[in-house]
This record gives structure tokens, sequence and C-alpha cells, in this order.
């Protein structure tokens, strides 16, 4: 036999077919698949025992309690606690992957420490007579506000700005509630516990854009944006025709209104800026020697050009003041220092930004909610372990004045243990917890005693329009859509965003058709938004539901920062 | 003597047939596979006898009905804080994984897909069936075989051999129940 | 103990949502996400979105001060005669469990032509067009008992099958006879702040309400509920969009 090539492709057709006998190919195909699973390189998730730990949310001041499902000791899953007074099993949309923040991509994940402290240090060592070095507290009524009154108590001409933290609203009691604006039941307050008591309180939304709230709301009122002030000038008492001319709406509605808030009540209003009537809440007991603290100071009645270092704690934020408010009280050479986990707050604007650990990584205790009459102490359990490199500011602001504020949580729960008052709710079960610091640390709310004559405080809600200093003649007015918590959480807020247009996301906008041809923009076009305090760059909506000439704004910080105080603006194309 | 020509005119494809069975059946096999040692040469029998152990005093079950799969290294550290024998291979288990407080990376052999999805608890106690009947008898062996792993996709020889999804479905049908694919898929 | 031929005691599960009391916030939709391992999609916008419970926003139709919304969660409708999807499906990748009445769908066999997702009369089948990708470091949050899909398979909502799986395996564990259904609840219905959705056994409640599309005869298992006639005329649409909310498109996946 010769090797012809002949006999070479028989030998090779031979071996084909015989392969077909053996589990090669057979084997090789299965393979091949089972590799085109793998090769994508999609995650598997990590397995291991599961366990249930209690905490509670931090993301606002709602403090919802929160059952987190962890897998080998990494929560995975969050949930809510049914049986708690407050809460009632409620979770908001960000609540429920509070767990994504530690690894949200906008996380800062070192900063200038060094620098910044020497920069500090050095100012505060010369401050001229009449300049303060001030603490601007993003969440007051915590423990760490009491730390930062504390330590500017010490450091020389120290300040503490913060807005008011020790009033409430007796939603319980409401039986008309007028809602300018203001998201009553789409995060406001604690939630569930609005859920719980809708049933006894009618309730009438104002506002330009049929919101969430108003979809919900027994009665709403498409008033003409900026013109809550005259509607409730007109409910006090004022002229209805004219308050019928700003509104838009008819003077039976406004007669009807001010009829039924003055028959139906008690009333409660509600803006974004406060409501009426309040209750004076007093706080969780405190330590006697902390006492010796700077009060509160608001940043309205602070001289311009007075502030030489600002230290921001924007670290677990609530509401953010908008940069044009603060910019005037500082002066040209004060040394800013923010205290963040993103740059997005006034990242932009302070000198050095220091990364903070965030909820659930570090135990912090979150103040009372707006909808809460008696104070509320509970803690932010640490699920996860903050990443090396990060601030504490409490921290860093107590080693400015030599302050030692590391145990200061527990001498406030022992000040609370100590006080007698209150009861405890434990998710766990326990009935009356001896250690109370450790069924905190577990996830228990310490709930005050109400105070049987709480003073009651008429607030003077200002619509920001009215004392709109900067009145610009901008085209569109601004209406907020969002709760203003609402912040970055987790990626997966793209469901509710981009992949469903079911909420405008922390730089969505939505116009009116109208305007958005007026101003050359389609339907996902970034434009810039402008007001008199700075701008931003958004993502467009068109929507016909916003009427023309008012433009709906999603949350977050820098859509705050820039329509907080101006509520008019306009949208530029790019 | 002088063959048939048709014979001769097969010889190469025979030949071909032969090697390509030969190949496909012995060099093939050894391959496809690399042999991987497990990182400590774990001896069942010696559980199993000396420690009087049964497979579920590690092998166990959770409160909640899930199945804890291959111990974590402090089910092991509970009692080889110290060493409890004299042989090396315990010696540098302690001080490789046990000192330093490290997993073991064991090699599982019936490791299934992700999108998989098995009840121990369901075939253990509900349908009361041995460990040996899907393991093979673990119980008695004396060291820990290779984990021989498929080049190509990563999964285990002992899988292909009897763990595949053939085989469960076979079994469930011997057995007359009724099945759906979301039973064991994720 | 033998195991002779046992039939599970099937339960035929389904929901009732309330519709006056969806108030649009879409924990359900977030909720959902993190419970079966659903990748955030921010490119590709609405038509590329994974969303297997999705929160639309309907209207009556009238402008101005005549208008009223409301917020509709559309998820799979877990068809009980003749799911379209199972029938069209090349690969039998889609299957109704005997045992819950769940219509499941198997991404591991799915080949992504996508025939099922046109079958859908609900728009209720998402497609995977690209890997999916978390953020660094959060992969440490994707739940075990759910396995990620890879790109190019169809997927939608099993009712948290695992969610199932783990209420059997601890019914075994508590000793609790296997015949009998379990009670669990799935995530959106967990998460849901109103109590809107509740998970119910249609063969242990009998439940209210009207459905999607009930003229297509696919008898679905998801049972919406509400005071509103304008609402329940939704329900009889051809599909469920926002009906000129958003200029020029559609809130459907079309």
């Amino acid at each position: 036999m010769t090797t012809t090539r002949r006999n070479l492709f028989k030998l090779a057709g031979g071996a084909a077919a015989g392969s077909l006998l053996t589990p090669a190919p057979w084997r090789l195909i299965t393979d091949t698949a089972l590799l085109s699973e793998n090769w994508p390189g999609v995650p598997r998730p990590k397995r291991g025992e599961v366990s249930y730990r209690f905490g509670n949310c931090a993301l606002c001041t709602a403090g919802c309690a929160v059952r987190a499902r962890c897998v080998a000791g990494q929560p995975v899953a969050l949930a809510g606690v049914e049986a708690h007074p407050l809460s009632r099993g409620a979770l908001c949309t960000y609540g429920i992957a509070g767990h994504h923040l530690p690894y949200h991509p906008a996380r800062l994940r070192q900063g200038p420490v060094a620098e910044a402290s020497a920069a500090v240090q050095s100012a505060i060592r010369t401050l001229r007579p009449n300049e303060h070095c001030a603490v601007l507290d993003l969440r007051p009524g915590r423990t760490a506000s009491w730390t930062y009154r504390r330590a500017m108590a010490s450091v020389r001409n120290g300040m503490y700005l913060a807005s008011e933290s020790n009033t409430a609203v007796d939603l319980a009691s409401a039986k008309t509630v007028l809602s300018l604006g203001v998201p009553v039941l789409d995060g406001w307050g604690t939630p569930g516990n609005v859920w719980a008591l809708r049933g006894g309180f009618h309730l009438i939304q104002a506002e330009p854009v049929e919101s969430r709230t108003a979809v919900m709301a027994d009665l709403w009122l498409p008033i003409r944006a900026g013109s809550e002030a005259a509607l409730l000038d007109a409910v006090r008492g004022g002229s209805a025709s004219d308050a019928a001319a700003q509104t838009g709406l008819s003077e039976q509605q406004i007669a009807s209104l001010a009829r039924e808030l003055r028959e139906n009540g008690p009333s409660l209003v509600l803006d974004r800026n406060g409501a009426s009537p309040m209750i004076a809440r007093r706080e969780a007991p405190v330590p006697e020697e902390w006492k010796k603290a700077v009060p509160a100071t608001q940043l309205a009645s602070v001289s311009e050009e007075s502030i030489r270092v600002l230290l921001i704690d924007e670290s677990m934020p609530g509401e953010y003041l908008p940069w044009s408010a603060i910019q005037p009280k500082l002066t040209s050479d004060c040394v800013v220092v923010s205290f963040a986990w993103s740059k997005e707050g006034y990242g932009r604007q302070a000198r050095f930004t220091l990364p903070a650990a965030v909820y659930p990584e570090v135990v912090d205790d979150i103040p009372p909610a707006i909808d809460s009459p008696a104070a509320m102490f509970r803690l932010a359990a640490a699920l996860v372990a903050p990443p090396e490199g990060m601030v504490s500011p409490t921290g860093f602001i107590a080693g400015l004045a030599g302050i030692d504020a590391k145990n200061a949580l527990q001498e406030r729960v022992a000040a609370i243990q100590k006080s007698g008052r209150g009861s405890v709710f434990d998710p766990s079960g326990a009935a009356k917890p001896a250690d109370l610091w450790k069924a905190l640390q577990a996830g228990a709310t310490w709930i005050d005693d109400r105070e049987p004559r709480a003073s009651v405080i008429s607030t003077q809600i200002a619509s920001p329009l009215a004392d709109d200093k900067n009145r610009s003649s901008a085209p569109l007015a601004i209406a907020f859509s969002e709760p203003r918590a609402a912040a970055l959480v987790s990626p997966l807020m793209s469901k509710v965003t981009n992949e469903s247009g079911l909420r405008l996301g922390t730089h969505g906008v939505a116009i009116h058709p109208s305007d958005a041809r007026g101003a050359g923009l389609a339907e996902g076009s970034r434009a810039r938004l402008e007001t008199a305090s700075g701008f931003v760059t958004v993502d467009i909506s068109v929507d016909d539901t916003v009427p023309p000439g008012v433009i709906q704004v999603g949350g977050g910080p820098d859509l705050q920062n820039v329509c907080g105080a101006n509520r008019r603006g306009r949208v530029v194309a790019l | 003597m002088k063959l048939p020509k048709s014979i001769t005119a097969i010889v190469p494809f025979v030949a071909g047939v032969l090697l390509a069975l030969a190949a496909g059946w012995t060099a093939f096999p050894r391959a496809i596979y690399r042999a991987q040692r497990q990182p400590v040469n774990f001896s069942h029998r010696v559980h199993a006898d000396k420690a009087g152990q049964k497979c579920d005093d590690c092998h166990s079950f959770r409160a909640d009905g899930t199945f804890a799969g291959v111990p974590t290294l402090d089910k092991c550290s509970g009692c080889h804080a110290v060493p409890m024998g004299n042989t090396a291979e315990e010696k540098a288990f302690i001080d490789r994984y046990v000192t330093p407080g490290r997993e073991p990376q064991w090699l599982v052999y019936a490791r299934q897909p992700e999108n998989v999805y098995f009840s121990h608890i369901t075939h253990v106690k509900l349908a009361g069936m041995k460990c040996e009947t899907c393991h093979g008898n673990e119980g008695a062996t004396d060291g820990l075989r290779a984990y021989q792993e498929d080049r190509v996709s990563g999964y285990s020889r002992d899988v292909f051999r009897s763990m595949k999804m053939d085989d469960c479905v076979d079994c469930h049908r011997r057995q007359g129940m009724d099945h759906s694919c979301l039973d064991c898929h994720k | 103990m033998t195991s002779s031929k046992k039939t599970i005691k099937a339960a035929r599960y389904g929901m009732t949502i309330d519709i006056d009391r969806c108030n649009g916030c879409g924990a359900c939709m977030v909720a959902c996400a993190v419970e079966n391992n659903i990748p955030p999609v921010p490119q590709g916008g609405d038509r590329k979105g994974l969303t297997w419970i999705r929160v639309y926003k309907v209207d009556n139709g009238a402008q101005g001060a005549d208008r009223r919304s409301a917020f509709v969660p559309m998820l799979c409708q877990q068809c009980g005669n003749e799911a379209p999807c199972a029938h069209v499906c090349p690969q039998n990748a889609v299957e109704i469990d005997p045992a819950t009445g769940i219509v499941g769908q198997m991404p591991e066999r799915c080949l992504g032509c996508r025939y099922c997702m046109a079958a859908c009369p609900y728009h209720a089948r998402y497609y995977n067009w690209w890997d999916p990708a978390w953020p660094a470091g959060m992969e440490r949050t994707l739940n075990p008992d759910v396995a990620p899909r890879m790109r190019g398979v169809v997927e939608k909502c099993n009712f948290c099958h695992a969610r199932w799986h783990a209420a059997r395996e601890q019914a075994a564990a508590d000793g609790k006879p296997d015949t009998e259904p379990v009670n669990y609840v799935p995530a959106c219905a967990e998460a849901c702040p109103t109590h809107a959705i509740r998970f119910v056994d249609l063969n242990q409640t009998s439940v209210e309400g009207f459905r999607m599309l009930e003229k297509l005869g696919t008898e679905p298992k998801i049972f919406y509920q509400s005071k509103r006639d304008w609402v329940r005329q939704i329900a009889e649409a051809p599909r469920p969009t926002a009906n000129g909310s958003k200029q020029g498109k559609e809130a459907s996946r079309g």
C-alpha cells in the first residue's frame, strides 16, 4: 500500500467515522455549550449560610425598620418589619436597595485628609475677630449633631449651622390636610405611618403637575406654579379673587377649600419648607455634660463673609441647602471641607472632599421623622465593613476641639436609659430588653413618651418664590416631583427611571412639548438647566401632562442645589 | 500472499477507524481532564471510624432546611485546633489553614452549573435516599481522589459520569415522580 | 421510606393588584430586581430594559383638570390557559409547573428567538441585549438562590420561584407533610408599601377583580381591582399604554 493522497483521505475519513463512536466529539459539543455559559463572565453569586439582621434604614429621617437577609454575613436583600409601630413593614423604592450604597460607582474612596486637616487647623489659628469656624450639619438631630455642637463650643468662634429639627407634625389627629406640592403619599414622613393613617384624613393636593400624591389624593387642585403663597393667603381669610387670578382655580374652589379647612379640622397645611401647625418635640435625653454646647444657628442669620472655615457633614444628608445661599456667608479665603460619600453634593464647590462611610457600613443614629410627635432613638446597623481610607466626620471635627467622641452613642443611650422615659420596640420580640445599647444595636427603636402638652408652633410658611430676591424672568417655573431625600442609592434605580420612565432621576426633568420645541429639545436630549443659583446638566423628558411654562425636576443633590432657592429657570440645549 | 484489491482499498479507512477509536477512548479522556489535587488529603475513613462520625455530622442540614455542603473551616477547627493525630498531612492542614484562619478551597466533585437547583433535604429526608446512592461510598475512602476537571467546561468527571440532568430525570421517572423544569432549575 | 408516586397537592398561585392603592412608587420594581439578580440597564432605555414587573401610568384620556391617572403594575400574567409564550417556543423553554401553576421560563434553554416576546399579549417578557454588568463590588449583593442570565436569552417573572423552594425546604426541615402547598410571598408583594399587591393561592382563596385582556381567553391569574370604571376599561384596551402622556413614545414595550 502506497501513501497516496487517496489513502490519506481514506485514513482521515475512517478517523472521522471512528471518532463518532468515541466520546470525543459529543463531549466537545457539550463542553462548548457549557463553555459558552461560563465565558461571558456572568458573576456567580456567592453561597453561604443565610442569616437575618435587624436595623433601621438611614437613607432619610423616616428611619424605617429593616430586616436584612444576609448570605455569609453579606446583606443581599432588605425588607421592612411589619410589627414596627411606625414604619409598619414599609420600605420605599430607595430603602429596598439601600444595601447597594457601599458599592455605588459614584462612591469616593479617597481624599486629601492630611491637607484638609492642615488647612483647617491653620485657618482656625488665624481666625480674625469677626470670623467663624462653622459646621454645617445636613442631618441635624443626631448624636453626631451634639458632638459638633460640643466641638464648636471649644473651638474659637465656633458655630453650628442646621435647620430646625425639633418640630413635628401630628398627622394622626389631622382630619384635613392641604399639601402645597409636598409628596405626602410618596416618601414624606414615614411612609408606613402615613399609609396607616390614610383613612383618617382628607388630602387635598395643590400643585401644578399631577404627581403620584395627586393621583392618590382625595382632591387635586391644579394650581399654577409659584402660586402657593397666594392660595394660602386666601385660605387664611385673604381675597379669594386675587388667589383665583394667581392660582388659576375658580373662586368657588378656593372658598370651598377655605371652608373645609375651617370646618373639617383639625387641619394641617404642608409646604416643602414647613408645616402649620407644628408641635415642639423634645429630643431624646442627652448626658448633662453635653449641654454646654453651642445652639443651632440658622444660615439666614449669619452675616455675610463671616465664615472662614466651613465643615459640611453631608455623609448621609437630608436636605441640601442651595450653595447660592451659603456662598455669600463665606470669606474669600474660606476653607471648605465636605465629608461626603460622592462628589455630587457640595463636592463640586468644596476645596477638600473627604470620603465618609455610608449606610449600612456605619452605626449612626437616625433623627425622628417629621410625622413622629414623640422623639425616637434608633440606630442604623453596621452590616458591612467600610473600605479603607474613610474619614469619620465626627472624629475629624471632635478632634479639632480635642474632644473624644468615640463613645458618644453609648453615652447618649446611657442617658436615655437613665431617664426612665419611653418604651422600646424590639424586632426580635424581647419585651423589655435589659441592655438598651445591645438592643438598639440589634435593630430596636426607643420611642419617647409623648409630652402631654407639647407647645404648638405656628410657623410662617413662606413660599420660596415669594422670597425669591433673584426673581428672574426665566420662562419656566420649577416643580419638584420627588421627595427631597431621593438620592443616588443604587444603579438599580434605573428600573424606575431609564428603563420605565416611571420616575425622574437625579438629573431628570420633564417639560411640556411646546416648551421643548421652543428650546429645540426632544425626548432624551441633554440640556442645561439654568437658574440664578447656577446650572446643571439634565436629561429631558417631554411630557404633555406637565403644564406649559413649568419644568418638573427630579430629586438629588445637584437639582436641589440649583433649584432649591430659585424656583424659576430655563433649559438650554447643549 | 497478496491481498485482494478490495481489502487493500479499505485498509486505510479501517486503520483510520481503529486509530480514532483508540485515541478517542484512551488518549482523549486523558487529555480532556486535568487532575487537580484537593487542598488537603482528607481521610473520610479516619473520621468515620476513629472519630465515630456519620455523614451528617459535617454535611448537615441547617435549621432552614438548606444543606451546608462541604463544611467550612470552623467545623474542622472545632476539633483540630491542636493536632489530633500524628500525620504530616494534619500538621500541614493546621499550619496552612487553621492557624491563619484561611478557608480551604475544596473542589466539589458534584458542582453543577449555576442554574441548577438541587434540594438535598427533599431527597434525603423526604425521599429517604442514602448519600451513597448519588455520591458513592465516600465514607470509606482513605483520601480524597483527584478532582478531574474537564479542561474546556470546568466540570468534574463525576458529573459527566453520573450526575447529568439525564441521570436525575431517569431516576425521577423510575420513581414515578411528577416533575417540571422549575423543580430543578433556578 | 419508599418514595411512591407522590403528587403534591397543587397550588395555583396568583395575585390581586388593587390599582386604587398603587401610588406608582416603583418599590416593587426595585425589589424584584434585587431578588432576581436583574442587572441595571442604563443604556437603551425603555425598550431594552429588564423590568419583570413594570408600573405603567395610565389615564382616562381627558385633558387638563378632568384628567385622572392611575398606576398599573404589569408583570407576567401567569396565563392559566394555553399560555401563548409556551405555545410558540421552539425550544420548549417555557413550561407550566403543575405543582404551582407558575409559567416557568428557562433561560438556559432559550435560544433568543424572541418569538415568545411577540406572542405575549402583555409585553411581559424581556430580552437580555447585553451581558449583565454590576458595578465593581456590587456582585457581592447578588442573591445565590437565583442564577443570573447571560445575554441573548429571554427572561420574565416566575413568582419568585426560588422563594417557593426555600419555603418547601423550611417546611421539610420543620417536619411538615410535603404534599401540602406552602405559604410564601414574592418580592414585589412583600415590598409593596401600600399592600396593593397581594399574593394568593387561588386554590384556597377566591378573589374578585378583572383581568387584562380577558377576551383573549388566556385566563391570567393576576386579578386587578379598582372602583373606577375607566380603569376597568383600560383592561380591555389593546395594550396598556399611557395615552398620550409621553409625547410620541409608547409606554409599552411595542
